[in-house]
């Protein structure tokens, strides 16, 4: 043999070593040091880690964790709570209200919270125009009468004030050390603050925790503010670890590689074995909707008989059935069950000979073609695609053909807010707990999203008369007197059919069983300090 | 050689500014909102907000200056930043690029190797039973879609067997080094941690076998057609007339020759995967360039679309080059000019 020959096959002996030796690998356990910390499953959809401009379903977590807001919302999702405000008053028509802080309350840093931190948070929120400034519109002066008391005022009565409040995105940041990474609350924030990218990598709250590390589409870890007392602390270290879709959550929960799953849809929920996991599925606060546009440029008439005809052709409890195989529930009136002014409301139903009825009372006996354009995605388990065609199948029972386009969210969004989408199906979870919000983003009045959407101003015939001052009334009562002018809001809605919520779907709460004090909350999704590992 | 390597390099930066034009109008021209995943739903109907966030990030200047002002700051080395994650494009793509070339070298690796040996042994073999397992083997590889196959091998050997680790680049209590080269097996090496270094070496496992499973299955079919068509030509008999045994016949005079085709493919596949490997990376949650750039292109980030472009332009030029300069290692008869 010679040397070149025995050059070769050395080379090819150590290649098929190496080749072996990594194929072996493959069966050796792993031998990686784990630490006690928990892992949560979810699909990180952060679009920033400042209270002031973040807005998205892991924002709440991550906001409502780490920032402490005035308010809390108690375990019964519907009583507010002490926070940092350790008592509150309002004056007598609830335009204006005072704040005493709790003086044991502690930044991360050690640092006392105090009233100019709350001014300073609330004015930023406003100014800096972000995702949730809008919670501050009604506010138009906020005064640090001391170092523990804040008066809010407000530019008219405003009996949800306190549940705006306990928004995660009005969680109280530390200003003195916000303001040195270059935070402002000025006038002109929007132009001004350059803390944005500060936020990513640091925090500055009294929350339970504090951040540990934020990898964009990776991971979110968390450690425990060794400063907070509020609450015993049970678990130090915690990670969100990025995983889109729930098949993939399903497989990391079931091999004990996370302890928790937060998006697994009541389909897959079915394949788990539930041996070592908790699996419960509860009602959420969050609904899928149809809307129509009656003065979108391409909309055929939609007046409201008309419109009322879609509502009775839809087939309920069918969509549920199709869409989240029957784990969800049906929502009355565009505010979810259960907030204030829903109690009571007519449940809906299918009625195809009422639909026909309508629609040949409307002058269109034989029905009608319309384009439907939907964001092609996966929201809160419901497949918009899905949904679409059932809608799709329901209405043509009535002789109304509807032609689908799925498109991705950005041009949706594009297309619903310029010439407007004649039907569409959407999406809505609450940002606090209170029913004003809903009726500011869907009602038939001047100036709400929807109203713009539906094409209110080229058919101003769409707008409900009723609603601002209905809505005016509900903002300045309270109790019964509350609740019924929301009841009233919300049959005005269900009358005026721009939205017809379909389906809201349960929520799959999965866990591994050593995991304690899993719950859902309604303004926060998952409050961490509430957590243990048995 | 050299001069010619020289002049390609130095044609790549033109190059690069073509493929950046062009992305930078495909992508402005795409209907759709970019403030989508800047301003929140419930804002995008407030006029003040929506000008406030436009102004922010530039998107209230006309076309041209917004091209100009992004090849002023590109020559300067700022890539913007990205609408999205709100971190310097830069920034993402370099804690991005290392755990794709990672995952990528891995599966081509192995895909090469078993490819080139299954296809070898096919044309050895032509027609018994190693040459029909072989190629079924290939065309289940090839054919089988990623998002099948990752699925079914995480339930096998992850939850069924648990053999395995489940998705991502590490346990997810384990804490990743930092500062390093980004390779995260190589990290653990370079600080000494074999526990670490397991681990990682274990999550790479699976997501390469089943990128590696598609590569093998193209190598090993070009390779055994390439083969076959060598191994009947006349300097082959002769070879073997000269009592050349098998294996130099095979390694030597055969493979040497039928690689030349297969080095295209390689290069190519390799440089697709740099952003191509989207589905295994969504599969096994492995936060790399591919998902990245599908990510980009749903919520129309422009700076992170043109920064996808240029790593995946630039990979594409590269490797073009690099299996240019193998071509003429493996075939003495071709010279470079």
């Amino acid at each position: 043999m010679g040397r070149q020959q025995h050059v070769r096959w050395a080379s090819l002996k150590v290649a098929a070593m190496l080749y072996a030796g990594v194929t072996a690998v493959t069966l050796l356990p792993s031998t990686a040091a784990a630490d006690d910390a928990l892992v949560i499953a979810r699909d990180i959809d952060i679009n920033s880690l400042d209270p002031a401009r973040g807005f998205c379903d892991t924002c709440q977590i991550y906001f409502s964790n780490v920032y402490e807001t005035l308010v809390g919302l108690g375990k019964d999702n519907a009583t507010l709570t002490p926070r940092l405000a350790a008592s509150w008053e309002a004056n007598a028509d609830q335009s204006q209200f005072t704040f005493n802080l709790d003086p044991g309350a502690k930044f991360s840093d050690g640092s006392p919270v105090e009233a100019k931190d709350v001014k300073w948070t609330f004015e930023r929120l406003k100014n800096i125009k972000g995702g949730a400034a809008f919670l501050m519109d009604p506010v138009t002066s906020v005064e640090a009468k001391d170092a523990q008391t804040v008066v809010v005022t407000l530019s008219g009565p405003n009996s949800e004030f306190l549940n705006i409040v306990s928004a995660p995105y009005a969680g109280i940041i530390n200003s003195d050390v916000a303001a040195a990474s270059g935070a402002t609350a000025a006038a002109d924030a929007e132009t001004t603050d350059k803390a944005e990218a500060w936020f990513l990598a640091n925090s500055a709250g009294s929350g339970p925790y504090v951040l540990a590390n934020y990898k964009p589409d990776d991971e979110l870890r968390f450690k425990a503010n060794p400063e907070y007392k509020r609450t015993k602390v049970a678990i130090s270290d915690i990670v969100i670890k990025h995983t889109k879709d729930a098949v993939t959550q399903a497989q990391l929960l079931e091999s004990g590689n996370a302890d928790i799953a937060m998006q697994i849809d009541p389909d897959t929920a079915k394949t788990l074995n539930t041996e070592n996991l908790n699996v419960e599925t509860i009602p959420s606060y969050n609904f899928l909707y149809v809307a129509l546009a009656p003065g979108a440029k391409t909309a055929p008439k939609l007046s409201k008989e008309i419109r009322q005809a879609i509502g009775y052709a839809l087939d309920y409890d069918g969509i549920i059935e199709f869409t989240v195989g029957g784990q969800g529930t049906k929502t009355p009136a565009p505010i979810p069950n259960g907030f204030p002014g829903t109690s009571g409301l007519p449940e809906p139903k299918q009625d195809l000979e009422k639909a026909k009825e309508l629609l040949a009372k409307a002058g269109v006996p034989d029905g009608f073609e319309i384009d439907s354009e939907f964001p092609n995605m996966n929201s809160y388990g419901v497949d918009l695609s899905l949904l679409s065609q059932k809608i799709q199948q329901d209405l043509s029972k009535v002789g109304i053909k509807v032609n689908l386009t799925p498109v991705e969210f950005s041009v949706w969004r594009d297309h619903v807010r310029g010439d407007g989408i004649p039907l569409t199906v959407s999406f809505y979870a609450p940002d606090y707990y209170g029913s004003a919000q809903y009726v500011q983003f869907f009602g038939m009045m001047e100036g709400t999203p929807w109203f713009n959407r539906a094409g209110g101003k080229n058919d101003p015939s769409i707008a409900n008369p009723a609603t601002a001052e209905l809505l005016k009334k509900a903002l300045a009562s309270a109790g019964e007197e509350q609740e019924k002018a929301y009841h009233e809001l919300a049959l005005g809605m269900i009358e005026d059919r721009i939205i017809i919520p379909v389906v809201s779907p349960n929520l799959v709460l999965a866990s591994s069983k050593k995991v304690t004090g899993l719950r859902y909350s309604a303004c926060c999704n998952l409050l961490m300090d509430e957590l243990a590992l048995q | 050689m050299t001069r010619y390597i020289v002049r390609r390099l130095l044609s790549l930066p033109l190059l690069l500014l073509g493929i950046v034009s062009l992305a930078f109008l495909i992508s402005h021209a795409t209907q759709g909102d970019p403030l989508a995943s800047i301003v929140s739903e419930r804002q995008m109907d407030n006029p003040e907000v929506v000008a406030a966030a436009k102004a922010r990030w530039g998107l209230d200047k006309s076309l041209p200056e917004q091209y100009f002002i992004y090849i002023r700051n590109l020559l300067s080395g700022d890539l913007g930043t990205s609408f999205r994650t709100k971190q310097p494009v830069a920034q993402d793509l370099l804690e991005r690029l290392p755990a794709t070339l990672e995952l990528v070298i891995a599966a081509m690796l192995l895909g090469s190797t078993t490819g080139i040996v299954l296809g070898v042994l096919a044309a050895r073999f032509r027609d018994r039973v190693i040459d029909h397992a072989a190629r079924l083997w290939a065309l289940i590889g090839s054919s089988t879609p990623v998002f099948w196959s990752g699925l079914i091998f995480l339930y096998i050997f992850s939850v069924v067997l648990g053999w395995l680790p489940g998705p991502g680049r590490l346990d997810a209590r384990a804490t990743p080094p930092e500062g390093l080269t980004g390779f995260l097996t190589i990290d653990a090496l370079l600080i000494g941690d074999m526990g670490l270094f397991w681990d990682a070496l274990h999550h790479l496992m699976l997501p390469a076998l089943v990128l590696g499973w598609t590569v093998m299955g193209i190598v090993s079919r070009l390779v055994r057609a390439s083969m076959l068509d060598v191994l009947s030509q006349d300097y082959i008999t002769a070879a073997r007339a000269r009592g050349a045994g098998e294996v130099r016949v095979l390694l030597n005079h055969a493979l040497r020759n039928a690689l030349v085709p297969t080095l295209t493919i390689i290069g190519f596949t390799f440089a697709y995967l740099i952003t191509g490997a989207v589905l295994t990376e969504a599969i096994f949650s492995w936060t790399g360039i591919g998902s990245y750039a599908v990510d980009a292109a749903r919520s129309l980030d422009y700076p992170a679309i043109m920064g996808v472009t240029i790593v995946g332009g630039a990979a594409f030029l590269l490797t073009n080059l690099a299996t240019d300069i193998a071509y003429a290692f493996a075939d003495p008869r071709i010279r470079l000019s």
